[in-house]
């Protein structure tokens, strides 16, 4: 389905403004808009950082100028969802590292936790203060052709992407100046602040005016324009790990012109694995020896905590629902993926019977190996599925063949459909807050689902509007959701989504 | 306000290459002036402009380019193997403030950027004669946009602080250099018996161009223009701020405010010596070129003796 536009070709009520405004100005126009808005990006420095060849190569952030359009009592609904998926997965990371009782009480299964490469058993019995691990997360929402949201993956460790929500939004301000004086559009950068309240609320006990620094792996990382933006907007040191050391008494000091200075929280955007090279890979020269000294001793705070990954890999995801019903006591309000877990008989006997139109997917690969696409199987390749399937039902699940929605985008031929996600920005301390939209990424090429900036896919601006949509408000109630043709059979799986940092 | 060790590196280091790239676009722009001048039928050679950032290199003059003109331009304006040429400085300069953004006004950052744009995408053209003036006016101003920002919205701290450092001390040296060249010009003048070809008022005209003080010259001097006075006003007059003595004094206002500069000031002081030592009493071309080099070292021990403080022991 489109989200702009209804099957009919007429624009949907609530991006009747924008429409209007796009048809008014005619492509010429358009295409003027959109080169100004690209010159912008290049004047303010609003790059990614890509590697090819071997060579790290700062390129403008790629940008559509049409944005997507969401209504506010939609996202409203979302929002909630999302801060409730948040709490449950963070209360699943402290249990787990904790008490268990999740496996006690026989809801998730406790060798899973084995198998788990983000599970960091050196932090058994550390609780963070609120119970908190993953303060700072990314999660992906696609909508299907029903209409419907769904989150397709949670990031734990260090989503990226914030930055440009920001930045979009800037541009876009410029480039359609007259839409938002007619409408009203949630404002987006009030994010920095909100982390920066997040992060001084973290800071260990007894310590008014932390000192906040966020650790980057340095220039090379493709997300290192991020770092720096969230230091700027924050007031924040950007360190990287030799700018840290830690000292006898275990605080955390920084080498500033003065000498010694003490950190209290870190915003880190390195992987756990390379923090702390007394504790994980000793090899890391990004890290500092002793920080997780100095964290366990309670000395600085992390955000994210260590260890917090253990709750987004796709294993896990298929749990978030029963987390949600067992922490919470509460139904999710914004669904994942269906996704069948073979393991559970009645699961298995769905799996099988609809394998044709499934997707499957083995738990222990990562990287998008051995997934079969049902609807592309031949029937060779279904039967012996279905005999890996009951030969191991622990080591698969399976979801629907989902399509993702289209916006509007300009592109070489006009203005046509293009696919989306969105990835909005969650925080979770004493409160939560999620960015009003997220990241709207766009796979550029027509069909494509691939929407990773690297491989040329687009960003756009994304408006939460509320109440009447403009001056051409149409009264009458919006047409039923669309039943388009099904999209080229691609599955989400398929999407290459923005890498994390590390 | 803190500063990390790393970050003052950069700043400073931001600020050098912005600076330098700036000089060198006055310098070349000078003697550009100079050549437009000088009638078309005799041949005013380019060469004696390499030595400005310290290089030793053959200029090559083929049948279209007699010269060296398009080789020494190639060279002090785009080549990347040149680390101090204005492409190379400024993708330095960019590269340094890309790493300073959170303390950097955004305004400054922009500057930079669009200054490593430009220069990205217009160097190569620059080479040729309709484009460079407008090309190196195009640096020197956005150069001294940078610094309009930073005079009129950054903090007075030690990140603006440790910028002016670098400004100055860059500054400060290209002084030197562009006094070393008028003595290397007169030197390879002498040999290839050019001498007599442009006459010595002109020439020193040209070098007070290359740093902007023509006018100020003037106005202080109300003479004829001679190399002795010449290098009097660049070196010593400190009211003139591109002078070897007014950066010196506005370094060390600056140091003075910076947390324990005792041992940056110390060879501030060794830096003020070596200068007031360099008391000529004619611009003897070679005299000269050694006591430049004496005043560069000088210096490069002022240069020393920040990263020592500021950023080597910890860094």
């Amino acid at each position: 389905m489109d989200e702009l536009i209804d099957p009919s070709g007429v624009p949907r009520p609530l991006a009747n403004s924008v429409m209007d405004l796009i048809a008014r100005l005619g492509e010429d126009e358009l295409r003027a808009r959109q080169e100004l808005a690209e010159l912008d990006i290049q004047a303010m420095g609003i790059t990614f950082t890509v590697y090819s060849d071997g060579q790290n190569i700062d390129r403008a952030w790629p940008f559509d100028i049409i944005p997507r359009v969401i209504e506010g009592s939609e996202w409203d609904r979302i929002s909630l969802g999302l801060q409730q998926r948040l709490i449950a997965l963070n209360r699943f990371v402290d249990d787990l590292y904790n008490d268990q009782r999740i496996i006690a009480d026989g809801v998730f299964p406790g060798d899973l936790l084995d198998q788990s490469v983000n599970f960091r058993p050196q932090l058994r019995g550390i609780s963070p203060k609120f119970g908190v691990w993953a303060h700072i997360s990314g999660s992906d929402l696609v909508r299907d052709d029903d209409g419907q949201m769904y989150v397709l993956e949670d990031n734990l460790r260090v989503p990226s992407g914030v930055s440009y929500v920001i930045e979009n939004r800037g541009v876009a301000k410029r480039a359609f100046a007259e839409l938002f004086e007619r409408q009203r559009i949630r404002p987006v950068d009030g994010y920095t602040d909100e982390l920066n309240r997040l992060l001084t609320s973290l800071a260990p006990d007894g310590c008014d005016d932390p000192h906040i620094a966020v650790l980057t792996p340095g220039i090379f990382n493709s997300a290192y324009f991020e770092h720096s933006f969230l230091a700027e907007r924050m007031g924040a040191e950007l360190v990287e790990g030799a700018d840290l050391v830690v000292g006898d008494d275990e605080y955390v000091y920084m080498k500033t012109i003065e000498g010694l200075e003490r950190v209290d929280v870190i915003y880190r955007r390195i992987d756990d694995l390379f923090l702390d090279p007394e504790v994980f890979r000793e090899d890391s020269l990004l890290g500092v020896p002793g920080l997780m000294r100095s964290w366990r001793a309670g000395k600085v705070a992390l955000a994210n905590a260590p260890g917090a990954g253990v709750a987004d890999d796709k294993v896990v995801y298929a749990w978030v629902p029963d987390m949600i019903r067992y922490y919470l006591d509460e139904e999710p309000i914004v669904p994942n993926v269906p996704t069948y877990r073979t393991m559970y008989e009645d699961e298995r006997r769905h799996v099988i019977d609809n394998i044709g139109d499934l997707v499957l997917k083995p738990a222990n690969e990562s990287g998008g190996y051995g997934i079969l696409i049902g609807s592309r199987a031949t029937k060779d390749e279904l039967d012996e599925a279905v005999r890996a399937i009951e030969a191991d039902p622990r080591n698969w699940v399976a979801q629907p063949i989902l399509s993702l929605s289209t916006v509007p985008t300009l592109v070489e031929g006009g203005v046509e459909p293009r696919h989306v996600d969105l990835r909005p920005f969650v925080l979770t301390g004493e409160q939560s807050y999620v960015t009003p939209g997220g990241l709207t990424r766009v796979a550029l090429t027509k069909g494509s689902l691939i929407v990773n900036s690297s491989q040329g896919g687009g960003s756009k601006d994304t408006w939460i509007v509320d109440g009447r949509y403009g001056s051409s408000y149409d009264a009458s109630p919006p047409d039923s959701p669309a039943r388009a043709t099904p999209a080229p059979t691609q599955t989400q799986t398929q999407t290459q989504w923005l890498d994390e940092d590390g | 306000m803190v500063l990390l060790a790393r970050t003052a590196d950069r700043l400073y280091w931001g600020a050098r290459y912005i600076e330098r790239a700036e000089d060198t676009a006055r310098i070349v722009r000078a003697y550009n002036d100079l050549v437009v001048d000088y009638p078309s039928d005799e041949l005013l050679r380019w060469d004696p402009l390499v030595a400005i950032h310290g290089a030793e290199i053959e200029v090559a003059h083929s049948a279209d380019d007699p010269a060296g003109e398009r080789a020494v331009l190639r060279h002090l304006i785009e080549d990347r193997s040149n680390t101090s040429s204005i492409a190379s400085s400024v993708t330095a300069a960019r590269a340094n403030l890309r790493t300073t953004r959170e303390v950097l006004p955004r305004e400054a950052w922009q500057a930079v950027n669009q200054l490593a744009q430009y220069v990205d995408s217009t160097a190569s053209a620059a080479i040729e004669r309709q484009l460079r003036d407008r090309f190196l006016v195009r640096v020197v101003e956005i150069s001294r946009r940078l610094d309009g920002v930073l005079e009129s919205t950054m903090t007075r701290a030690s990140p603006y602080r440790m910028l002016r450092l670098g400004r100055l001390v860059e500054r400060a040296d290209m002084t030197t250099r562009v006094l070393g060249v008028a003595a290397a010009a007169i030197l390879y003048n002498e040999r290839t018996h050019d001498t007599e070809r442009i006459n010595e008022e002109v020439r020193w005209m040209n070098v007070l161009r290359s740093v902007s003080a023509l006018q100020m010259y003037q106005r202080r001097v109300r003479g004829p223009i001679d190399a002795m006075t010449v290098v009097q006003f660049l070196l010593h007059y400190s009211a003139f701020p591109r002078s070897v003595q007014g950066c010196l004094e506005e370094i060390r206002s600056v140091l003075v405010t910076l947390p324990d500069p005792q041992p940056v000031l110390a060879a501030l002081e060794d830096a003020e010596a070596t200068l007031t030592a360099v008391d000529l009493d004619d611009a003897e071309a070679e005299r000269l070129d050694r006591a430049m080099d004496r005043v560069q070292l000088a210096i490069a021990g002022v240069d020393a003796a920040i990263h020592d403080r500021y950023v080597g022991p910890l860094g």
